[in-house]
């Protein structure tokens, strides 16, 4: 098969997947089956996605297969279809891997839910891998576009799964309308390179002002779905929703199309200057900032959410410095380590019945996989050397330094320190010392459904770091690593990070935090930013629709009103007639009418 | 002969009208409701059989002194407000059967006789014949709104549908006036009634202020702001499926008219419309989004959407060349079976007895897992997400505005569509995410709705994942529209 019918095959897969159990309802209310044809359909993805990789390591040439989509009288504007190249290839890999690998982990998890809503929780599952691939293959950004919405809509549902939850339902939708708020640009953004180059293609040649807003408005978007500062407060929210979906949308797929996007995008992107320096800041910003908010959580997935910004930060900041490959490794190995983080997370919760550290204590001993998969997954995360984050940091840091006066590569180093402290916190409080209640000590391990994926996530999540040649090669460059002083540099921080939240946290347990994480911990509670959002909606949209609604109904009345009591009178006869405002809505469209009126002579 | 041949749509759609009357009249007295429904049936295959024919016969031409044009934009819009009518007849056809099975015929005939007025609309060439074709189109409206007069809601009140069905008379013969007023005007200046007299003709201060007072006046019957105080009180007093016409058909006939007039015959003099049109348009988008956000009528709600889907098919007005014109045709398609199919749902699922209210959607995805699939497909589209035909409405009247040099109305468009999630999202959410325990009543969709349903249902999905043939008719239709020495829109 040649590469793009493989990658056909990735979108047919779990679209026929979707299909049959939208219409065939039996197949959805048993569970069982609708697991089984998801799987099945996610095995066949992954399969024909290697394809596509092998295809790709031994020829990277690009191959498109499309057909007309959009036209305007007769004119092309836009295709649909799928292309292969080594952007497509690699980021196709990654996400039906996590994919499958959460599927099968939540055949365990979700083994409790009702059948009818298993069922539903893998058909929608079948629906984000589809939207997922929908993005990824684009030729084209308008296609990307499409799958961008339809991912969002999916995630909805994931998000929202618990609906019963009131906190789920709320989550799902602050999800959802922020990201959407976000899309905004990427509409805008669409249309302005619509009209500046006449296509919806990435290579377009734009002039250095229009290049410089086509991008800043496609940032805007990503800013939205990668959950970077301001626009990340739905991330956290977000995890209402099941765990093994938080392995999937806000650690491997849906956060990280944000930055798939700004890859696709290079060629517009690198003519534009501003915009880079803008991410490089930004995301050097928000690296930081998330970081030390990740601190502070005491609910596992919370710290792995704001780990999720903070990392996020970390690529966005590469792409901001010019580095594709920086920026885009770090997505691929992030996939892994953080996918694991989360499904250990949720393998422990699953077990104590929990999100807190503080009911988890000694875990490791009583769950040796699990406890396992998480540290080394933290390892990964913190960047300890010879785990794959390691060498997809270095990349990062790499193509930082030098730039604005080295700011953001210090911020990206005390980043990478603050990572190893707060992920040392929860290895230590969580999964050793003593047992901390009776749950955590009769904990057991969970089936292989879940351990399986763990160990397959592990073993990429350590050894990730060899396939940076491959992925180099892919786009036509070399690799080399050497220890110089940047790595040594971090390495040691990502160690001392770990020692350091050892000493303060090995010792004496349920202590409270430390004098400067109170103070963090303190700012944190108040949420600033989410007030802002909210006071923005509240105060504004919906006094703008209580204003207009009360102009509605009482100013114009009363200026009719003062017209005179002729009008009154008409009104009081309609009134007997059951119409009440009738006449008024006529005088108000006169007066509407008066001041084109006005308007027309004035002109 | 040939002038037969260049009307036969309204010949068409009167000969289905005098049939109607006919049957009604002939048919035995003591008819019971099973074969009452069979005229509805009646209706409904004759306008199928209408839309069929329109593929094939070619009515291409001017007749009746050149005053009616037959060509492809005529047939254009002439496919929508029949295919309209036909869904509508669908949706309708068991709630006239069930409310008034001894007046039937009437019902039909008065639909019809509106439908002749649609058809004619797009195809008049001469203000004269315009004016008389709108009316007729109009006031059959007036009566069919208050058609479910004596009905009682769920707790027992009166029905609203005659309150319903005043407002829409009384705003309905104000913009009348204000209509025929200003093409008095526009007739002055060009010294002609004739729509091609007008491109040819110099502005006069006159005659500004009479395309103004013609803005003005199609303005109450599209419901564009500040002209849109009737559209939720009608939409919530009136009997449901004909409210789903309602919220189309006209629209579509009325934006017909906008594009012909303003595009096509004053084209030339853009500088003096397009100020009052495009702050219209923004006010319509900004008010029918905003207002909509408070409501838990779904009638009301619908209205207010609907007023806010006005405001973007005239940005595409706005944008005044062929483009614009041709994609106000595709949205008008997009939004007749999307807002259609949208109103026939909340019909359905207030089946249950439960009234309108957002309440009445709860747990609709259990209960009726079709209608609430219809409904995700139907509020998707109108919110404007991908794969939906409503995405591509948008998609090309912002591009076409933008084109056009629109920015600023492009970006307010694009930032209220995303205040507009909120309240569609509200509905969906209580149809998907809301269950209330213990058991309810079911609705069930009759054939015919349920017809009507996933005909809506199929054209939203299936434009929406493949567009290009329909964007291609519009194009098509709009091409010899456009008055040659209309400016150029600048790229």
């Amino acid at each position: 098969m040649t590469p793009t019918t493989l990658a056909l095959t990735t979108l047919v897969a779990p679209a026929s997947a979707a299909l049959v159990l939208a219409v065939v309802p039996g197949l959805r209310s048993r569970g069982w089956p609708a697991a089984a044809l998801c799987i099945l359909a996610s095995v066949v993805s992954l399969g024909a996605a290697l394809g596509v990789l092998s295809g790709c390591l031994a020829d990277p040439t690009p191959s498109v297969l499309a057909v007309p989509w959009l036209r305007t009288s007769s004119v092309t504007v836009a295709e649909i279809g799928v292309r292969v190249d080594g952007v497509v290839a690699s980021m196709l890999s990654v996400v039906t891997l996590v994919a499958l690998s959460v599927q099968v982990f939540s055949l365990g998890y979700m083994h409790d839910e009702p059948r009818p809503a298993f069922g539903r929780y893998f058909a929608y599952h079948a629906l984000f891998l589809l939207s997922m691939d929908v993005l990824v293959v684009a030729p084209n950004l308008l296609q990307l576009f499409a799958g961008w919405e339809l991912v969002g809509v999916t995630s909805y549902l994931l998000i929202g799964f618990y609906y019963r939850k009131p906190s789920a339902a709320r989550a799902a939708v602050k999800a959802f309308w922020v990201t959407k708020f976000a899309d905004m640009g990427f509409l805008a953004g669409l249309l302005t390179l619509f009209v500046a180059s006449g296509s919806f293609g990435w290579d377009a040649h734009l002039a250095p002002g229009t290049a410089t807003v086509v991008t800043l408005l496609l940032f805007f978007a990503v800013v939205g779905k990668s959950a970077q500062f301001p626009l990340h407060v739905w991330l956290p929210d977000a995890m209402e929703g099941p765990t093994p979906v938080s392995a999937l949308l806000h650690a491997a797929t849906m956060v990280a199309a944000g930055v798939f996007l700004v890859v696709r995008a290079d060629p517009l992107f690198a003519q534009a200057e501003a915009t880079r320096t803008v991410m490089l800041v930004l995301g050097a910003a928000t690296a930081l900032f998330a970081a030390l908010l990740a601190l502070v959580q005491t609910d596992i997935k919370k710290v792995l959410a704001y780990s999720t910004c903070s990392q996020l930060g970390y690529m966005v900041a590469a792409l901001g410095a010019g580095s594709m490959i920086g920026g885009f490794f770090h997505l691929t190995t992030h996939a892994f380590f953080k996918a694991l983080l989360f499904l250990a997370a949720g393998s422990a919760i699953h077990a104590v019945h929990s999100n807190e550290i503080g009911d988890m204590g000694g875990l490791a001993r009583r769950m040796p996989v699990t406890g396992g998969a998480f540290v080394v997954g933290a390892l990964a995360l913190a960047g300890v050397p010879g785990f794959s984050g390691f060498f997809s940091k270095d990349l990062v840091l790499e193509a930082v330094e030098g730039k604005l006066a080295s700011l953001p590569w210090a911020a990206l180093l005390a980043t990478a320190f603050l990572t190893a402290f707060y992920m040392g916190r929860v290895v230590v409080v969580a999964f050793f010392g003593a047992p901390t209640g009776e749950k955590a000590e009769r904990a057991h391990e969970p089936g292989w459904s879940m351990r399986g994926p763990l160990v397959v996530l592990g073993v990429l999540a350590a050894g990730g770091g060899v396939f940076a040649a491959p992925f180099a090669h892919l786009y036509g460059r070399e690799y080399h690593f050497e220890m110089g002083v940047g790595p040594s540099l971090a390495a040691a921080l990502a160690i001392g990070g770990f020692g350091a939240a050892y000493l303060v946290f090995g010792r004496a347990k349920g202590a409270p935090l430390p004098a400067p994480l109170a103070l963090v911990d303190r700012v944190a509670k108040t949420s600033i930013v989410n007030r802002v959002y909210e006071v923005g909606y509240r105060r504004v949209a919906l006094a703008l629709a209580d204003g207009l609604a009360w102009i509605d109904r009482y100013i114009v009345d009363g200026l009719i009103n003062l017209l005179g009591y002729g009008t009154l009178e008409a009104g009081a006869r309609a009134r007997a007639v059951q119409t009440g405002l009738a006449p008024d809505y006529v005088l108000a469209a006169m007066l509407g009418v008066a001041g084109l009126a006005v308007w027309a002579v004035l002109r | 002969m040939s002038e037969l041949r260049v009307l036969w749509m309204p010949l068409a759609v009167a000969g289905l009208a005098v049939l109607v009357l006919l049957v009604d009249v002939l048919a035995p007295p003591d008819r019971t409701a099973r074969t009452g429904r069979a005229l509805g049936w009646l209706v409904a295959a004759g306008l199928a059989g209408a839309l069929g024919a329109s593929f094939s016969v070619d009515g291409s031409g001017r007749a009746a002194l050149g005053t009616y044009d037959g060509g492809a934009w005529t047939t254009f819009v002439q496919r929508l407000v029949v295919g309209a009518a036909l869904l509508g007849a669908l949706g309708a056809l068991d709630d006239v059967a069930a409310r008034t099975p001894k007046r039937q015929g009437e019902y039909w005939l008065l639909l019809l006789a509106s439908l002749l007025g649609m058809v004619i609309v797009p195809g008049a060439r001469d203000l004269v014949l315009l004016v008389v074709a709108f009316e007729l189109m109009g006031i059959p409206l007036y009566v069919l709104a208050a058609y479910a007069k004596n009905d009682r809601t769920v707790d027992g009140a009166q029905s609203r549908a005659g309150e319903a069905a005043f407002k829409l008379y009384v705003v309905g013969a104000a913009s009348t006036a204000v209509t025929l007023f200003g093409l008095a005007l526009l007739t002055g200046m060009a010294g002609t009634s004739s729509l091609d007299g007008l491109a040819e003709a110099p502005a006069t201060p006159l005659g500004t202020l009479g395309m103004l007072l013609v803005l003005g006046g199609i303005g109450y019957k599209i419901g564009m702001v500040p002209f849109h105080m009737w559209v939720p009180d009608t939409y919530e007093g009136a009997a449901t499926p004909f409210v789903a016409f309602l919220s189309v058909a006209p629209k579509v006939a009325g934006l017909s008219v906008l594009a012909l007039l303003f595009v096509s015959g004053l084209g030339v003099h853009r500088g003096a419309w397009l100020p009052p049109l495009g702050l219209a348009a923004l006010l319509s988008m900004g008010v029918g989004n905003l207002l909509a956000l408070p409501q838990t009528d779904l009638r009301r709600l619908l209205g207010y959407s609907g007023i806010a889907q006005m405001g973007y098919v005239l940005l595409a007005v706005a944008a005044g060349d062929a483009m614009g014109v041709g994609m106000t045709l595709f949205f008008l398609a997009a939004y007749v079976v999307t807002n259609l199919g949208a109103f026939l749902v909340v019909h359905a699922a207030s089946g249950g007895g439960r009234g309108h209210g957002l309440d009445a959607m709860h747990g609709l995805f259990r209960r009726a897992p079709f209608l609430a699939l219809a409904l995700l497909a139907f509020l998707l589209s109108l919110a404007g997400i991908p794969f939906a035909v409503g995405f591509w409405a948008k998609l090309y009247v912002l591009l076409a505005a933008w084109r056009a040099g629109l920015a600023g109305l492009v970006v307010a468009g694009i930032v209220l569509a995303v205040l507009g999630l909120f309240y569609y999202l509200r509905v969906l959410q209580a149809a998907y995410m809301i269950d209330e325990e213990g058991e309810r009543a079911t609705p069930r969709a009759s054939p015919a709705l349920g017809l009507a349903i996933a005909l809506c249902l199929a054209a939203v999905v299936g434009l929406g994942l493949w567009p290009a043939p329909l964007v291609d008719a519009a194009s098509r239709a709009s091409v010899d529209l456009v008055h040659p020495s209309a400016p150029v829109a600048r790229r």
